[in-house]
């Protein structure tokens, strides 16, 4: 069933590749092609795939480095510290977008290669209104860029967090320096603590462990 | 009828006003944030802002051999978390490509079972709390506590379970479980009619929730939603009748459907899923076999106790375990289940070490949430209670 997916969207576009694993259908599409392939199977009455569940990334850069089991903390944080300095693995990074169809129950994924010195891919959110939150929170995790989106801010983490957690390179461990309170007038207590407020930045009032060198760990 | 100009309604002069909801405040379950912009009353704009619960369930888990990743799965929606534990193993077990015992199967689907009656639970008493219904919720609490209660005999843990392994469960059903469980569902329906009775042709409630908050079929899925909020619009997907999973195709159970996508259809086809839900228990109990609740393959599941220290071979599986983790085969799979509140999801990735490579979850409310603004547009604020209440976003699973 789902094979002749594949074959669909190769018959229409030669230049995207078939694979499956465990029963999971997926195509792996140029960059400059996932806006017209994933409009092509939302609309082709062969697919259908009107809902689109989700859209994931894998960061492959420690794919095959990677060593075995639970360990100490330290032991995975080290080689998170020293991948930074490392070459890249390319195309380092995948944008996985689910798709399915509730008419036909039949699902695929289509699968976008990036590198990482080049890491845009074409928006979606004129296609499905839940590929918003998606795309955002993608950007919000690992730094990719979807053109055109219309507000391509973070999701889940502040607009003052530095880095891109579900990198590899991003250690687990890694502080995040305190954000100064924002310079917000209170009606009823006067300005706040804000830089342009009476008092000094959070950050410096308030001396604690949060405020080490954040490339540096325990 | 001739209109006299006298009595006509004056236009107010009225300017917008932004006024911030949460991230702490009674009525935002969890803690999202909402920047609602009203004129008078009515709802411009809303901005919703998640993030506030934010605990890096993916970098966490891929730091985490497989089974540590559970008690995270817990704390995805931690209502029903024993539907989340089935949904992550069962995407480990795509990967590897066992399967479980057939008693585990049907212990999956009666523990959850059990949580999404929970859940639904849950959600109407919540809409009857906040409408001002404290008996409909106090009811929907005692229900709750009741299954709960045996969930606790079952698991060890009320909401942090952890219950599922890798080819089946923890932890069979005690003795004297079944007869417990038998016993106290009777009592859980009879406080489902009574909410039934209470708020269903209850005018007050009726004219709260009918006709507010309406999404069309269409437009549902062009959001993405699934689910009941999905199943409110008319749309029959269920992912327990379109793909079924473990032993959920001998079960007899319908999916009811509603037809306006109201708040008023999301909240009855909550209590009829929990009908529906009882019968799969009562089906479950029934046809219940014996035989072992876990795989016997010591690359995958733990040895039992006597062996590990009893023999060479089971200390060594049970070390191997702990210390490196599974040894999953490599690949990429998305898994799905029917969740309390939709499908829920899970992209895992394994590169063949003790360790999830990567794993990224499909919230069920995170796409409702991500609508939340198209859903209140044009409604009262008073209105924005009982749509946020109906689509029963879990803060856990969406801000992960």
């Amino acid at each position: 069933m789902s094979q002749a997916l594949i074959e669909l969207v190769r018959g229409k576009f030669p230049d995207a590749t078939g694979s499956s694993h465990r029963g999971d259908e997926v195509v792996t599409v140029p960059r400059e092609r996932v806006v017209e392939v994933i409009g092509f199977l939302r609309n082709d009455p062969a697919a259908e795939m009107k809902l689109l569940r989700q859209i994931a990334a894998v960061d492959v850069l420690t794919f095959r480095s990677e060593t075995t089991g639970g360990g100490s903390i330290a032991s995975i944080e080290a080689p998170a510290y020293a991948l930074q300095k490392k070459p890249s693995v390319e195309p380092r990074y995948q944008v996985a977008y689910n798709l399915y169809s509730i008419t036909r129950r039949q699902s695929l994924r289509v699968r976008v290669e990036l590198r990482s010195d080049d890491m845009k891919v074409p928006t979606i959110t004129g296609l499905f209104r839940t590929a918003d939150w998606w795309e955002r929170y993608i950007y919000d995790m690992f730094g990719v860029h979807f053109d055109g989106h219309p507000n391509l801010q973070r999701l889940m983490l502040y607009p003052e967090f530095v880095g891109y957690p579900l990198r590899k390179d991003y250690p687990v461990r890694k502080r995040q320096l305190l954000v100064p309170e924002l310079d917000f007038p209170d009606l009823v207590r006067g300005p706040g603590p804000g830089p342009g407020g009476a008092g000094v930045p959070m950050s410096q009032t308030h001396v604690g462990r949060a405020n080490v060198d954040p490339n540096t760990y325990d | 009828m001739t209109e006299d100009p006298l009595t006509l309604e004056a236009e107010l002069p009225t300017s917008l006003m932004t006024v911030n909801l949460g991230p702490s405040h009674p009525a935002m379950h969890g803690t999202v944030r909402l920047t609602v912009t009203l004129d008078g009353e009515t709802i411009v704009e809303a901005i919703p802002e998640i993030g506030f619960l934010h605990r890096g369930f993916s970098k966490s888990s891929e730091n985490s051999t497989w089974h540590q990743v559970l008690p995270y799965t817990d704390r995805l929606n931690y209502v029903s978390p024993i539907l989340n534990n089935v949904g992550y193993i069962m995407g480990v077990e795509k990967l590897i490509g066992i399967e479980d015992t057939e008693r585990s199967q049907y212990l999956r689907v009666l523990g959850g079972e059990i949580s999404r009656i929970c859940d639904h639970l849950t959600c109407v008493g919540a809409i009857g709390l906040e409408l001002g219904a404290f008996t409909v919720f106090l009811y929907a609490m005692e229900a709750r506590e009741l299954l709960w209660d045996r969930i606790a005999e079952l698991c060890g843990a009320r909401v942090t379970v952890s219950w599922t392994r890798i080819g089946g469960v923890a932890s069979d059903m005690p003795p004297g479980w079944e007869q417990k469980l038998r016993d106290c569902l009777p009592r859980v329906m009879e406080l489902t009619n009574e909410i039934d009775v209470l708020l269903t042709r209850n005018r007050i409630f009726v004219d709260r929730t009918r006709d507010i908050g309406v999404i069309s079929a269409e437009e549902a899925i062009d959001w993405g939603f699934t689910g009941p909020c999905l199943r409110a619009c008319g749309v029959n997907y269920d992912v327990r009748k379109a793909h079924p999973y473990l032993v959920y195709d001998r079960m007899d159970f319908e999916i009811p459907l509603g037809s306006r996508g109201d708040t008023y259809d999301r909240y009855v086809l909550r209590l009829e899923e929990i009908r529906q839900s009882h019968r799969i228990v009562l089906q479950c109990l029934d046809q219940m076999p014996p035989g072992p609740i876990i795989i016997d393959d010591w690359r995958y599941a733990l040895p039992p106790k006597k062996e590990v220290f009893g023999s060479i071979e089971g200390v060594m599986a049970h070390f191997k375990l702990i210390m490196e983790g599974q040894q999953v085969p490599a690949g990429e799979v998305y898994v799905y289940t029917e969740g309390a509140n939709g499908e829920l999801g899970f992209h895992i990735v394994s590169n063949g070490k003790g360790k999830p490579y990567a794993i990224q979850v499909r919230a069920p409310g995170f796409p409702i949430l991500s609508a939340l603004p198209r859903l209140i547009k044009g409604h009262a604020v008073a209105d924005l209670i009982p749509i946020f209440d109906s689509i029963n976003m879990i803060g856990g699973e969406v801000e992960q």
